[in-house]
């Protein structure tokens, strides 16, 4: 067996041990729990709210990520290793003690305050969106930047050579060079948004129909021993996510800009 | 006019320290210099894309030292070219246009000259990826013409071309300097291409501006070793020299074992009798003579013997040794002329170093090289 079948073979043992666990899944489906299952209040508000948090958490975290990327990909500045350095912070801690930190925040004076004259955020939807926009803000800045350190500088520079202001070299040159990395960095923390379940219910909680999302209704069935219905959830939050990232995958395939 | 006064700059380790260099308008000003001797970082200081540590950078009188590069007026094309790969042919030459929010058509005015001038018409809807070599090159010249800045800065931006593709883009270039009236500030380490498209030179060599001036007096009087070693002068010799008569310097070259005679414009020193300097010869200016056939005649001959002979295109490089000693000489003549002469390993030559096309430097070697035998022979 040559190095191109091992490596071959190794992509497909990946693909073989998480397909093995959706497989095994249904071992406990039961066909006529999928639909009252996924047509009950509770599951389609999980759905909603996770797919409306993921999607909120997602463009913020891009908001913000996009010229934080772009600035640690260009520019040297003091305290430039820090804040590099603290983007790993959601990797290095677990969810549950990034939500305890939030948490704490907010019993603090300045999170007191804030909660007082600004929005809750604790057991609310706000804090879904929070706590799942700092699990994902860290990991998009490090994709985005990754996308824009493989832009050669030279195409900024010689786009301002040519007559544009930073900023237009920035929107005419880098911004489209980098879609690819940009679709992919949305991608992944969108996905990694929708599974969020450490912060989310250490911060929300898990109140139903109020703070319930997908995963966290998957923990709260398997909490009371409800394997069925568990299986059914588990089922559609694999579905979603994976058809809407092959969709994505498809969608962009063939789209380089060197 | 483009002037950079003593402009230090590093990058890492690497220092670029005190260049001055002047463009001034319509002409070629090329900065040549080996790989990793400062040239690109030279350049990419006076665009803008690093601070320099020291100097000043003026255009047309105005300090453009501190400016942000797109107010600098100069136009930028770097080795790799740069065409944005998201846009067409069409789309990269219009878009200084386009960033100035001018709304003019590619058939209008000035584009539609250039276009037809680079012979990129039928290219105009085609992706940048999929463009050949010189067409890439074409289109990046276009580009920077577009913009309507007068003073173009190229980083070797033909390094990575055929030869043939090369020399056709050497005129294509001048043509674009004439018509379009452009300063071009150009860096190679080509020494053809250098003294073809440069009307002055800049030679850099590990950091330091070693010499520079019009193209014919650096070509034809390197100022040191170094320099005449850069440009590919292999026949340096020491010379003591003795005595000036007629208007001629006279000198002693040991290796050579023969007194030699010197125009006196071919040094610019104020030699004097007592020193030393190194006189030098390109190898296409030596006159090979075979001893049989002609009389020795004139000063300045070498009697030698041929050691080797390396055919090169339409030239052949002789490697002879004189007969005194072992210094060798090298010389090229063209290879109907080699064919026709005979010469081969071992034959007895006449070496003449015409008196017109000998030089002389101002120092010493560190280590003769008159009397090293290159490793082939």
């Amino acid at each position: 067996m040559n190095f191109r079948k091992i490596s071959i073979a190794c992509s497909f043992a990946t693909f073989g041990l998480y397909a093995l666990l959706i497989l095994s899944l249904f071992y406990f489906f039961q066909g006529d729990k999928l639909l009252d299952t996924l047509l009950s209040d509770r599951t389609l508000f999980s759905i909603r709210l996770s797919l409306g948090a993921a999607t909120i958490s997602t463009v913020f975290s891009m908001l913000i990520a996009l010229p934080a990327a772009f600035a640690l990909s260009r520019y040297e500045f003091r305290g430039k290793r820090a804040v590099d350095t603290m983007l790993e912070l959601p990797m290095i801690v677990s969810p549950a003690a990034l939500g305890a930190m939030l948490l704490i925040f907010f019993n603090n004076p300045l999170g007191l305050w804030i909660q007082d004259h600004g929005a809750q955020f604790v057991f609310t939807f706000y804090g879904i969106v929070l706590a799942q926009f700092l699990t994902i803000c860290g990991v998009s800045t490090r994709l985005i930047k990754a996308a824009m350190d493989e832009i050669p500088v030279r195409f900024e520079a010689v786009a301002r050579t040519l007559g544009a202001s930073p900023s237009k070299a920035f929107f005419t040159v880098t911004l489209p060079l980098s879609r690819r990395g940009l679709i992919a960095a949305s991608v992944l923390s969108w996905a990694k948004a929708l599974g969020e379940f450490g912060a989310t219910i250490t911060v929300a909680g898990s109140m139903a129909m109020k703070t319930e999302t997908l995963p966290i209704a998957i923990f709260m069935r398997l909490s009371s021993a409800e394997i069925e219905g568990t299986v059914v959830l588990i089922l559609i939050l694999v579905s979603i996510g994976l058809s809407i990232l092959y969709a994505v995958r498809f969608l962009s395939k063939g789209a380089s800009y060197a | 006019m483009l002037e950079v006064t003593d402009l230090s700059a590093r990058a890492g380790s690497f220092a670029l320290r005190n260049a001055s260099i002047m463009v001034p308008p319509s002409s070629c000003h090329v900065i040549l210099g080996p790989t990793g001797s400062g040239k690109t970082l030279l350049l990419e200081s006076v665009i803008g894309l690093r601070i320099p540590q020291t100097g000043k950078i003026f255009l047309e009188g105005k300090d453009i030292t501190c400016l942000p590069m797109e107010q600098r007026g100069l136009s930028y094309v770097p080795q790799d070219l740069a065409l944005f790969p998201h846009m067409t042919v069409r789309e990269n030459i219009v878009y200084p246009l386009r960033i100035r929010g001018d709304k003019q058509d590619i058939e209008n005015g000035i584009v539609r000259a250039l276009i037809d001038s680079l012979a990129i018409r039928d290219l105009l809807d085609r992706s940048v990826r999929n463009l050949s070599g010189g067409e890439r090159q074409r289109t990046a010249l276009a580009r920077a013409v577009a913009s309507g800045c007068k003073y173009l800065v190229l980083d070797e931006p033909l390094s990575a071309l055929h030869e043939s593709l090369k020399k056709e883009l050497w005129y294509l270039l001048k043509d674009l300097q004439r018509r379009y009236d452009l300063a071009i500030l150009m860096v190679t380490h080509d020494l053809e291409e250098a003294f073809f498209l440069g009307d002055s030179v800049t030679i850099i060599l590990e950091g330091r501006v070693r010499q520079q001036g019009i193209k014919e007096d650096v070509y034809e009087h390197p100022a040191s070793v170094d320099v005449a070693r850069f440009l590919g002068i292999r026949n340096l010799f020491d010379v003591r020299m003795e005595r000036t008569t007629d208007g001629f310097l006279w000198g002693y070259c040991e290796a050579l074992g023969t007194a030699l005679r010197m125009s006196s414009s071919g040094g610019k020193l104020g030699a004097n009798e007592t020193s030393t300097l190194v006189a030098g010869i390109r190898s296409e200016d030596v006159v090979i003579m075979i001893p049989e056939a002609s009389e020795p005649y004139g000063t300045n001959i070498v009697e030698g013997t041929v050691r080797n002979t390396f055919e090169n295109g339409s030239f052949v490089t002789l490697i002879a040794t004189s007969g005194s000693s072992s210094a060798v000489v090298e010389a090229v003549l063209p290879r109907a002329l080699a064919k026709k002469s005979g010469l081969s390993q071992g034959s007895p030559v006449l070496l003449r170093l015409p008196e017109e096309s000998l030089f002389l430097i101002n120092g010493v070697f560190p280590k003769s090289p008159c009397t090293e035998t290159p490793a082939v022979i």
